[in-house]
């Protein structure tokens, strides 16, 4: 019961920004959108929620994770088998996906997190490039030519499985998840957990001091960030309908998601969404613009390192930190 | 009975023995100073005492229980807390929340972790600080904001680490009463170490004294300060006033 009140507990100013937010998307598809617009606006939402997973242990807990993609695999793929091999609906595939995701975690959580800072992020890297290999040459995913959801086996709409052929379905659905994702997270920073965390980030030795089990805070927290990812990548698999090791676990995304809360602002409520507010529209642009270019291709990735070295120059804290620090002065 | 057992406690960093079978005992309800020169070894003994350092060897006991090279967590779950003396809080937890992540060791839920937190803020005269972050108050708040975050989680033992250094002689006065009350009061046991004369003096109903790892002294504080080992180890071979 306390959980579920902390949850719905938000400073004024979070409630006025979530408010705004919150009829600004509703809305949204009533302005008539081009399919261009609502496809980035559906990246958009998608990757608010990577971002926020990818906030409780890389932003709370200040542990830079990049291997977050494999999980997008991991709920991706579990969905997708399971709907080709034994027709099991969405919404029975996505929990299960979480389980196993979380499952994962735990087993390389355990000794990811016996190491510290680039050590860590190096090697979170590494177990994720690892899967993705395994996943390219093993048949019974589909190896490297991945697997293939067809809408003619399953006429839309179909609300089990969540095939559909307009965007509107898929955009509102994401809808509920990504406020979903708001409170858990709105209860994760407010929790007991949630403040030892943010004092391991702080002090390690001060936080074992105070009895924290260091190690195990940090498992239980990837574990949390690993559910949003994996049911978001189960979303995914649905939605494109096509998925490969390459564009589901490719390091790329996993970049991607630590980059959009480090430039929205790491350990902060709304980084995330900011972050993808920007780098979102900014790579679905580029991409259309400038990738068909030959000699531009790439030009995203040149883009994202200029945007991390600015960020971790100017402000540590992100977007958000840089506001908060103007209206402190202010004040 | 003893509350802490401090038995040959040895403890190298490769061919340096910071702490060579030091052993103390400390009686419930007491408050000692642990004094010396500086590198004489008195926060590794800290360390060895809390978990954040393996001992080379020997033992120490807690509450009549073996507490040696547990993780340090478990041994702050036994009741035993302390304060760092390098601290710098540069994350986003302000004052209250900082204090509250003491209070949940003993407490699962927010609600009752903050109304504790805020009992304890209280009780040290911090309750004015407690929406501030920790770096944008004056440095002796911020010092009894280290004392209590370690206060939150209700020790038995608690070891204080420098807590007066750097504050002019009236702060000093105000942190010796803080910590006077803690243990008379809370009924806290007290180990201090502390380079601040008046307040070790004053305070410590014993002081132990280390040299080069090694405990050289021990007894009551006006009979320590005119024992002829302890000034040699303060002041080299000649005589002079502490």
């Amino acid at each position: 019961m306390e959980a579920l009140r902390s949850a719905f507990t938000f400073q004024k100013t979070d409630l006025w920004i979530g408010g705004v937010l919150a009829s600004c998307l509703i809305l949204f598809p009533l302005l008539g959108p081009s399919s261009f617009a609502m496809a980035t606006m559906i990246q958009f939402l998608m990757f608010s929620i990577y971002g926020m997973g990818w906030n409780a242990i890389g932003g709370y807990g200040g542990q830079v994770d990049l291997g977050k993609a494999q999980y997008v695999g991991i709920g991706a793929y579990t969905t997708t088998v399971m709907l080709l091999r034994w027709d099991v609906p969405f919404w029975i595939s996505m929990p299960i996906g979480m389980a196993i995701a979380v499952g994962w975690s735990f087993v390389i959580g355990y000794p990811l997190f016996k190491l510290k800072g680039h050590y860590f992020a190096i090697a979170t890297i590494a177990t994720s490039l690892v899967l993705k290999d395994l996943f390219e040459v093993w048949d019974f995913v589909g190896a490297a030519k991945g697997l293939h959801i067809s809408p003619v086996k399953y006429p839309p709409p179909d609300f089990k499985r969540l095939i559909f052929r307009e965007d509107i379905y898929y955009y509102y659905l994401l809808l509920a998840f990504f406020f979903i994702a708001i409170l858990v997270i709105n209860w994760f920073r407010h929790s007991r957990i949630g403040y030892q965390l943010r004092a391991i980030r702080d002090n390690e030795d001060l936080a074992k001091s105070l009895g924290i089990n260091v190690h195990w805070s940090k498992i239980k927290t990837y574990a949390l960030a690993t559910a949003f990812v994996s049911a978001i990548g189960s979303f995914h698999a649905v939605y494109i309908k096509n998925i490969e090791p390459e564009d589901t676990m490719s390091l790329d995304i996993s970049v991607l998601i630590a980059l959009m809360a480090m430039l929205g602002g790491a350990g902060s409520l709304w980084g995330p969404i900011i972050g993808a507010s920007i780098l979102i529209p900014l790579k679905s642009y580029l991409k259309t613009w400038l990738g068909a270019k030959a000699g531009l291709v790439g030009i995203d990735l040149v883009i994202y390192a200029v945007i991390i070295m600015v960020v971790s120059a100017v402000e540590p804290r992100g977007i958000w930190g840089m506001l908060q620090r103007f209206k402190r002065k202010r004040n | 009975m003893a509350l802490l057992v401090v038995e040959n406690v040895t403890k190298d960093f490769g061919g340096l023995r910071a702490n060579d079978h030091i052993s103390f005992q400390v009686k419930e309800g007491e408050l000692v100073g642990l004094i010396g020169p500086n590198g004489a070894g008195k926060t590794t003994l800290f360390h060895c005492i809390t978990g954040h350092h393996r001992v080379t060897s020997g033992r120490v006991i807690f509450n009549g229980r073996e507490i040696t090279n547990l993780d340090p967590h478990q041994i702050a779950r036994k009741g035993l807390a302390r304060t760092f003396q390098v601290y710098a809080a540069t994350g986003d937890l302000n004052v209250l929340e900082y204090v509250m992540v003491g209070t949940f060791m003993r407490t699962k839920s927010p609600l009752k972790a903050k109304q504790k937190a805020l009992r304890v803020l209280e009780d040290m005269g911090l309750r004015d600080w407690s929406q501030r972050m920790v770096s944008e108050i004056p440095v002796p708040a911020q010092k009894l904001v280290t004392m209590a975050v370690a206060v939150a989680t209700e020790p038995k033992l608690l070891l204080l680490d420098e807590v007066a250094a750097g504050l002019n002689p009236t702060e000093v006065e105000e942190v010796k009463e803080t910590i006077s009350r803690l243990n008379r009061e809370m009924g806290i046991t007290i180990i201090l170490i502390e380079h601040v004369m008046a307040l070790v003096m004053g305070l410590s109903q014993r002081v132990i004294v280390l040299d080069a790892g090694r405990k050289i002294a021990e007894g009551l504080p006006h009979e320590v300060v005119q024992d002829p080992v302890v000034i040699k180890a303060y002041l080299g071979e000649k005589r002079g006033e502490m």
